[in-house]
């Protein structure tokens, strides 16, 4: 067997990270292809290689045995190369059979759009591909699972001889995953090659010949699916050690100060019609609960919602030191001492046209004021000392935020929030995109808000930080609370068993 | 962006306001030595006058769309702002005025205050409905202030119409005002108008730099989704920022109205929205949002005004046929500036690829043209203004030439 793509010591660095390091990986010729790992493991970085989204800093990626350097998507696409994304790239206001041949429609000999062809083509393209919607639809009309194959159709006329398909049925219904199978098996007849993004085991060890295993944007293994299990793969997966510089001290555990019973967050418009289904927990002063779960699973909608930043359709009850909330604003679960920081830091957090000082200060500007107007040496003595408190290494309180390190903005973001003194602190993935030296710091200051008695929510993508750092770990699946673990029960394995398949045996405990 | 645009800072120097400070300086001498009667050296008050008087309408109406800007939003419906709380203060005079006044010379001193407080009453109305549309019916910004800009200059004329007819029995499409206080008001209209903008200028810089609401303001313009996050009830700042958009026309409307002691809905301050829109831009503040000062758009306005002051005593001509070219001229350059200097970095390329190529002989062209139409108020050019073009042209075709090679020469 010969391989049609061979990647050999791929490393990609990014500002601070290290995305991947020498990444050596083959793919046979007509084989399937999984490629697994966590959140951050280096996936999608190594299939934005391959599709020429990025270029590798060192190593070579070859295709046909033949080194390859691609300068952009074009230059991947012509050399038989297509991707399915999670999100799709879909125009949705054309017609599926515009999406098909954009950028390389039909002419008739008068130079005009050769509509008809197109259409015809199309609708062979899906009827090949079970797919029952008219060539002629607009994209936008269509359920993801079928815009999905519109995705396929369109790698079928370009002739794809690979195919990536990365994690394509997070959105999809039962029927709609086994036709996706069918049409898998059909690409495979008619020689193509599939490399398949997942973590999900079960099909995985349905759909591959072959899995590789990436963490920490490194290469652990790569096995014939025979000769392997999935507790193996999701072994492999995790097992990282984490500077855990003495956090597991002695915090003493106070009140109660939330409790969330019986959550749910509808979702219309998805196939599983719920975002969360039936979640309760409770969080004590004083302690750390972490909330594991992959990408997708309800992490983030969970802290939104107890935060009064999501969708106001929930059901449920959520209680404040026993009195029931429901915020419809963030505001209001600011007036009531509960802080949010958020996940996408850049998206959801920064201010970039702020300073520092505008950044850390914005939440608690009613501090800084005096006769009614804001006083900028009071704003800078309440920034100063929480920079210092935080340890934000920034050459000024008026430097630009944007020429921060990611883990210092972090920090500054915190700040803001403890600044306004919280009672529960909502933290969504605060490590994420940030170095190490940075990470165990803000360990540290997680670790101290904790013993001075703050209870603290921490979600992360990285179980490690959640097994160092976390008194409880509840996991989270697609939405579910299908496992809880105190830190002396909890193992990367379990919880990695609980994120992924069903929960263990015996729970919940209804 | 740390610039000129942050509210929060110790001082650092403002770079684009001194910038602006030294065109506006670079701009009255080279007027005042060029142009032959040297009105600026020798009659300057005149000129100051009617720079002051029509800078300061400009920077009312431009602070309110600055704030705007500021807030991430636009405001297309300033000129017909104006024309509404012109009108809506028109017709409060007629209201109040005796039945057979037609020319409102009866008014009491508590109908000119109702009227006038009509006036900027509507303004907070049309802020208001603005709010609604874009944060409840979540229409852009663009598309609300564009349906207000269309659809509030007629309702003025209806509405102009309607009263007309219903007070003194015959319909009339303009209000004349003689009201003893709007006439002192026109009298006076240069120191009245300045001090009214000086004083807005302070209220608004109080506002967006010494406030809690200010602050929001600059966050909700840099990351709404951020400030909502935060707590900061996005909705609430957005109805103020749109409201004092409104206020600030509907108080350049009753200025306007008093000075040409007309309330005529029809043509009054067409196209001032883009006027405003552009000294705000002009005085450094980004349509991103998140980004803008005072002391900025205060000297924008200025210079717009003045550049159009100048270039009228430079080619005696009626400033209002220039007025459009040169402020589209001057927010060009002032985007193209800053570009420029990334460019000379090598950060961007200013003709990439055929796009490049084309606008090359675009540019070229209208610059001869230009110069054509300009050639003919120089004596010494008169009767070969077409050859003066073309050579011009040709000229600014080489130097871009020249730049486009430099340019491919670089990336190869």
């Amino acid at each position: 067997m010969t391989s049609v793509i061979a990647f050999r010591g791929i490393t990609k660095r990014f500002p601070g990270v290290v995305a991947l390091e020498d990444v050596t990986l083959e793919v046979r010729r007509g084989t399937v292809h999984a490629v697994c790992g966590e959140n951050g493991a280096g996936k999608s970085t190594l299939m934005k290689i391959l599709s020429g989204v990025y270029q590798p800093d060192e190593g070579t990626l070859e295709i046909d045995g033949r080194p390859v350097r691609f300068a952009g998507t074009r230059d991947a696409e012509r050399a038989g190369i297509a991707i399915i994304h999670q999100e799709l790239a879909l125009v949705e206001q054309l017609s599926v059979a515009a999406n098909v041949f954009l950028g390389r429609e039909r002419r008739t000999r008068a130079g005009l759009l050769d509509d008809r062809g197109m259409l015809e083509e199309c609708g062979r393209l899906l009827a090949s591909l079970e797919c029952q919607v008219p060539a002629d639809a607009p994209t936008g009309s269509l359920r993801v699972g079928d815009q999905q194959l519109v995705e396929i159709a369109k790698a079928l006329s370009l002739d794809a001889s690979v195919v990536v398909m990365d994690e394509p049925t997070s959105a999809l219904t039962e029927a709609e995953s086994a036709r996706l199978e069918r049409t898998i098996s059909r690409l495979l007849v008619r020689g193509a090659t599939i490399i398949y993004i997942s973590h999900k085991m079960d099909e995985v060890f349905r759909l591959a010949d072959r899995i590789t295993v990436l963490r920490d944007g490194r290469h652990v293994r790569t096995v014939d699916r025979t000769a392997t299990t999935p507790r193996e793969i999701t072994g492999w997966m995790v097992g990282r050690d984490i500077a855990s510089a003495d956090l597991q001290t002695r915090r003493r555990r106070g009140d109660r100060l939330l409790q969330v019973h019986d959550l749910s967050l509808p979702w219309p418009e998805h196939p599983r019609g719920y975002r969360l289904s039936h979640v309760s927990l409770d969080l004590h002063a004083g302690e750390i609960l972490g909330v594991a779960g992959l990408m997708g699973a309800g992490r983030t909608e969970l802290l939104e919602t107890i935060f009064g930043a999501g969708e106001p359709t929930w059901t449920g009850e959520i209680r404040l030191e026993g009195a029931p909330v429901r915020f419809r604003h963030p505001r209001e679960a600011c007036d009531a001492r509960i802080a949010m920081v958020t996940e996408d830091r850049k998206r959801l957090g920064l201010f970039p046209d702020l300073d520092v000082a505008g950044n850390v200060s914005l939440c608690s500007l009613r501090d800084a004021l005096r006769g009614g107007l804001l006083s900028r040496r009071r704003e800078e003595a309440i920034v100063d000392g929480t920079v210092r408190d935080t340890g934000v290494k920034t050459p000024g309180l008026h430097a630009a935020i944007t020429g921060l390190s990611g883990g210092n903005q972090q920090k500054c973001i915190i700040g803001r929030w403890l600044l306004t003194r919280p009672r529960i602190l909502l933290l969504d993935d605060p490590t994420r995109g940030i170095d190490v030296g940075a990470k165990a710091e803000l360990y540290a200051l997680i670790d101290r808000l904790c013993r001075d008695g703050m209870g603290v929510i921490l979600t992360s993508s990285e179980l490690p930080e959640l097994l160092a750092l976390a008194d409880r770990i509840v996991v989270l699946a697609e939405g579910r609370l299908t496992a809880e673990f105190s830190r002396a029960e909890a193992t990367e394995e379990k919880i990695m068993h609980a994120a992924t398949g069903g929960p263990p045996a015996g729970y919940p405990p209804t | 962006m740390n610039g000129t645009g942050t509210p929060t800072g110790g001082w650092r120097i403002p770079r684009h306001e001194l910038a602006l400070v030294g065109a506006i300086v670079l701009v009255y001498v080279v007027t005042g030595w060029l142009d032959p009667n040297h009105t600026y050296f020798g009659n300057w008050a005149e000129s100051r006058d009617i720079i002051l008087r029509n800078a300061s309408l400009l920077g009312i109406i431009a602070l309110g769309a600055a704030v705007v800007i500021i807030a991430g939003g636009i405001d297309l419906s300033a000129g017909s702002m104006v024309a509404f709380s012109a009108t809506t203060c028109g017709l409060l005079l007629a209201v109040f005025s005796d039945v057979d006044d037609r020319r409102l010379v009866t008014v009491g001193p508590l109908g000119i205050a109702a009227a006038i407080g009509g006036g900027l009453l509507s303004g907070l109305l049309v802020g208001t409905l603005h709010t609604w549309l874009i944060t409840a019916i979540r229409l852009p910004p663009f598309v609300a202030t564009l349906a207000t800009l269309v659809g509030l200059r007629s309702f003025a004329r209806a509405m102009c119409l309607f009263v007309t007819r219903e007070r003194w029995g015959s319909e009339s499409q303009q209000i004349n005002v003689n009201t003893p206080f709007f006439a002192w008001l026109k009298e006076h209209n240069v120191w009245i108008s300045t001090g009214a903008f000086l004083a807005i200028a302070f209220v608004t810089w109080l506002i967006l730099s010494r406030t809690v609401l200010g602050r929001h303001l600059y966050a909700l313009g840099g990351n709404e989704q951020a400030a909502r996050l935060s707590g900061v009830r996005t909705e609430n700042v957005k109805w103020f920022a749109y409201c004092f958009g409104s206020l600030t026309a509907a108080l350049a409307g009753i200025f306007l109205m008093a000075d040409s002691s007309v309330a005529q809905p029809g043509n009054l301050a067409r196209g001032y929205e883009l006027n405003a829109i552009a000294a705000a831009v002009v005085g450094g503040c980004s349509l991103q949002g998140g980004v803008g000062t005072v002391p900025g758009t205060v000297l924008g306005a200025l210079f717009l005004r003045l550049v159009i002051d100048a270039v009228s005593k430079l080619i005696k001509a009626s400033a209002d046929i220039y007025e459009g070219m040169i402020v589209g001229i001057i927010v060009a350059l002032a985007v193209t500036l800053t570009q420029v200097g990334l460019a000379a970095k090598g950060g961007r390329v200013l003709f990439p690829g055929v796009r490049g190529l084309a606008a090359i002989p675009a540019i070229a062209t209208f610059a001869g043209l230009l110069a054509m139409m300009g050639a003919a108020n120089v004596d010494a050019i008169k009767g070969r203004t077409a050859a003066f073009g073309l050579a011009a042209g040709g000229c600014v075709l080489a130097i871009l030439a020249a730049v486009r090679w430099l340019e491919s020469r670089r990336a190869s």
